[in-house]
């Protein structure tokens, strides 16, 4: 039967991308300022061998590191389950306003001072924020009870160009804090800490988890959200959940790392292009890719300008950027 | 006995905002039969459809499932009680056949569980049910429409349920695949005792593959019955606000219709006049109209058939009170209109007291100078019922100068030819 032979081939997929993601984690622990090898690296990790890049490696590389993996991993399982939703391959946190609406809020503590909720406020006003953008586009768009994907895109768009002037309207009143803001806008994991990366983990991989627990239903929602209501899925309960979740893991990405754009976007395109649209192999899969691709793109920031530094945000737009336009002709050329 | 009928509706009503789009509908359809819901575009039928799989909520009446109320059952039970299969699905996203028949399986699949051998067998036995297993591992996106119509075909089959609702399953396709799928559906409901309620814009179609049909107009059910009941010309031409003649299929014996189409396929100079009645001038007359000829009639009784298709291309017409015979008022409208013709047709028709006027009229001196035709010169005898007055004058006519005795094809040629000369 063919399950059992693609069973075998998931578990295969599986395997490859998970060694491509810790080939690709070495490898972003080892450049930087100073390259640390791989036997050192190995050493100082299991062996416990206190070395010259001890510090480097334990305090700032490996957290950081491994915060990119989980904020890449968050964007880009939210990414894929974003485009089948809304069936349609160019939305994502970014086009949607979401990651703006995030940043807005994170701003919006930094600015004010407000501390209500301790070490986590910002990350609270980031969720605030992605979510009250993301309902707010989606209520702009919304006739009839009908969503139509063009006026989703373009009151995405629009929203986000509002909240972005807002955010340097901000910065020009606050120049006192303008490089604390700059951090949210550009995206940048320069300040990673292991305590960062296990609050951001805490929300962001049981989110993924959830997500991939609706990819049945996601499939299903493939046919349109009318066929979907026939074969038995609660249409609009499975987008609330899923929207809701999605707005979380934004949250927690951005109030960790500020605006990552287009992440979400390329990511799940390549697993399509080599796996196929099924959500089930989908959302794991493009977290992986995600994953793996955010830390190249930190550890190129790192090292490409040296001594300075790239945010991370600038480097995956700048390779985003292009890959969406190709994406946009290849849709146009499709639909004509 | 009430458990015969699958799907039973009461006094359903629905309106969008304030627009009333259905109203008062009652209907009972028996198990495992094929009914079709025809009407014009907006007389409700796609609401119809979508508020007896409860996308829509009526705001008046009941739906009923074998004895189940629609209203009291969750969307898994729903969805295993009846599937839907729409005009033809896009998908953005593109996934391999069996997986999207697969999907039919959701209502019965436990999230954690995943599918068992269970769901597989029977995703398999749709696709093979639906010739689409030999293609099972292909992507939807790469299918023609009749194949991609299949697989929700299989996949609507794999739901398991004893109810198929479509929307106008085959308006996209062509004539093969329009059969094809109508065979398969009319296949699962004789074999696998599936109901299925069909919306259909061919009413032909409707014709062929229907147990029963149910006509819609202005949200309300007009007619309904079977095929051969409710389609005739008076319920088409009031439903659809248009003229059809109906034959019968001559391999199935199904009615079939034929829309009459009142706009000629060219113009021509030449105007006839008819001297007809009882019938005999329906074919004449709208071969000529559809020939572009102007056409008129005379004398005839109001309500007599010729009558009824004169009024219909609105052709000038010289009209008698029933019964009565022809009065000099309606002679002299008679002349008048064969004066403008350029040429008068007498087809073979009865001959009484009432209006032997219609023959006299051909011996008028002020028709002298234009072509008379008579049709079907052959027992004139046998339609005289004035005692050999009519014969007589009719034996005076054949011998005018300007009477051609012909057949109906000579008929046609003679005008084209007139025409021609004509310009």
């Amino acid at each position: 039967m063919y399950k059992s032979t693609g069973y075998i081939k998931n578990i295969l997929s599986l395997s490859i991308l998970i060694m491509f993601l810790i080939i690709c984690l070495f490898v972003a622990v080892g450049i930087g300022a100073v390259d640390i090898h791989l036997k050192e690296i190995m050493s100082i990790i299991f062996l416990g061998e206190n070395t010259d890049n001890r510090v480097i490696l334990m305090d700032i590389r490996l957290p950081r590191v491994m915060i990119s993996a989980v904020l890449g991993a968050g964007l880009s399982a939210v990414g894929g389950v974003m485009q089948g939703v809304f069936k349609n391959p160019l939305v994502d946190s970014y086009t949607l306003g979401m990651s703006s609406g995030a940043a807005l809020g994170a701003v919006l503590s930094i600015v004010s001072g407000i501390g209500i909720f301790g070490y986590a406020t910002t990350g609270v006003f980031a969720f605030l924020g992605a979510v009250a953008t993301l309902f707010f586009v989606y209520f702009l768009s919304k006739t009839k009870n009908r969503v139509s994907i063009n006026s989703l895109l373009l009151s995405g768009v629009a929203v986000s160009y509002f909240l972005s002037s807002i955010i340097s309207f901000m910065m020009m009143l606050n120049r006192n804090k303008i490089e604390q803001i700059v951090f949210w806008t550009m995206g940048s994991l320069s300040s990673a800490t292991w305590q960062k990366l296990i609050f951001s983990s805490s929300f962001i991989l049981p989110g993924i988890l959830v997500l991939c627990f609706f990819s049945r239903e996601l499939n299903i929602m493939s046919l349109g959200e009318e066929s979907a209501h026939y074969i038995g899925v609660d249409v609009e309960k499975l987008k609330y959940i899923l929207l809701v979740i999605c707005s979380l893991i934004v949250g927690a990405v951005v109030s960790t790392g500020g605006t990552i754009g287009f992440l979400g976007l390329v990511a799940p395109h390549i697993v399509r292009i080599i796996w196929g649209s099924d959500n089930r192999k989908l959302i794991p899969y493009s977290a992986i890719m995600g994953g793996a691709i955010l830390m190249l793109s930190d550890a190129l920031g790192r090292v490409l300008i040296q001594p300075a530094e790239i945010p991370v945000g600038v480097m995956t737009s700048i390779m985003g950027g292009p890959f969406f336009i190709f994406l946009l002709k290849k849709q146009k050329t499709k639909g004509a | 006995m009430k458990m015969d009928y699958k799907i039973r509706a009461e006094e359903l009503g629905f309106n969008y905002g304030n627009k009333e789009v259905l109203k008062d509908i009652n209907f009972k359809i028996k198990a495992g039969s094929f009914i079709s819901i025809i009407g014009p575009n907006g007389s409700g039928k796609s609401t119809f459809l979508k508020i007896l799989s409860r996308y829509l909520k009526p705001q008046k009446g009941i739906v009923v499932l074998g004895e189940e109320n629609l209203k009291e059952l969750s969307k898994k039970e729903i969805s295993r009680r009846l599937s839907v299969v729409p005009q033809n699905i896009l998908l953005e996203f593109d996934f391999r056949v069996k997986d999207i028949v697969l999907m039919g399986r959701h209502p019965y699949i436990n999230r954690l569980k995943g599918e068992t051998a269970e769901d597989i067998k029977i995703a398999e036995r749709a696709m093979k049910y639906t010739n689409t297993l030999e293609f099972s591992h292909r992507l939807y996106n790469e299918l023609s429409g009749g194949e991609k119509q299949r697989v929700i075909l299989a996949q609507a089959l794999a739901q398991e349920p004893g109810i198929l609702l479509l929307d106008e399953p085959i308006s996209h396709l062509d004539l093969q695949h329009q059969v094809e799928i109508l065979d398969l559906i009319k296949k699962m409901t004789i074999e696998e005792g599936l109901t299925a309620v069909a919306v259909l814009h061919d009413l032909n179609m409707a014709s062929a593959y229907s147990d029963y049909i149910i006509m819609l107009k202005d949200g309300k059910v007009c007619y309904e019955g079977e095929p051969e009941k409710v389609l005739n010309s008076t319920n088409i031409a009031y439903v659809f606000n248009t003229d059809v003649t109906i034959s019968k299929n001559p391999v199935t014996g199904k009615t079939y219709l034929y829309p009459i189409s009142t706009v000629p396929k060219k113009i021509r100079n030449v105007k006839v006049h008819l001297i007809c009645g009882g019938g005999s001038g329906l074919e004449l007359i709208q071969e000529l109209v559809g020939n572009g000829f102007g056409v008129s009639t005379g004398v005839l009784n109001i309500g007599d058939s010729d009558w009824a298709i004169s009024r219909q291309y609105e052709l000038d017409i010289a009209e008698e009170t029933p019964f009565l015979s022809i009065t000099q008022k309606a002679y002299e409208k008679n002349l008048e209109l064969a004066i403008r013709a350029h040429c008068i047709i007498l087809l073979p028709i009865y001959f009484s007291k009432a209006n032997i006027k219609n023959l006299e009229l051909l011996m008028e001196n002020s028709l002298k100078d234009k072509t008379i035709y008579i049709l079907d010169d052959s027992n004139f005898q046998r339609r005289d019922f004035t005692g050999g007055e009519a014969q007589s004058i009719y034996n005076k006519i054949k011998t005018q100068p300007n009477v051609v005795l012909l057949e109906e094809d000579e008929l046609k040629i003679a005008l084209i030819k007139a025409d021609e000369k004509n310009v």
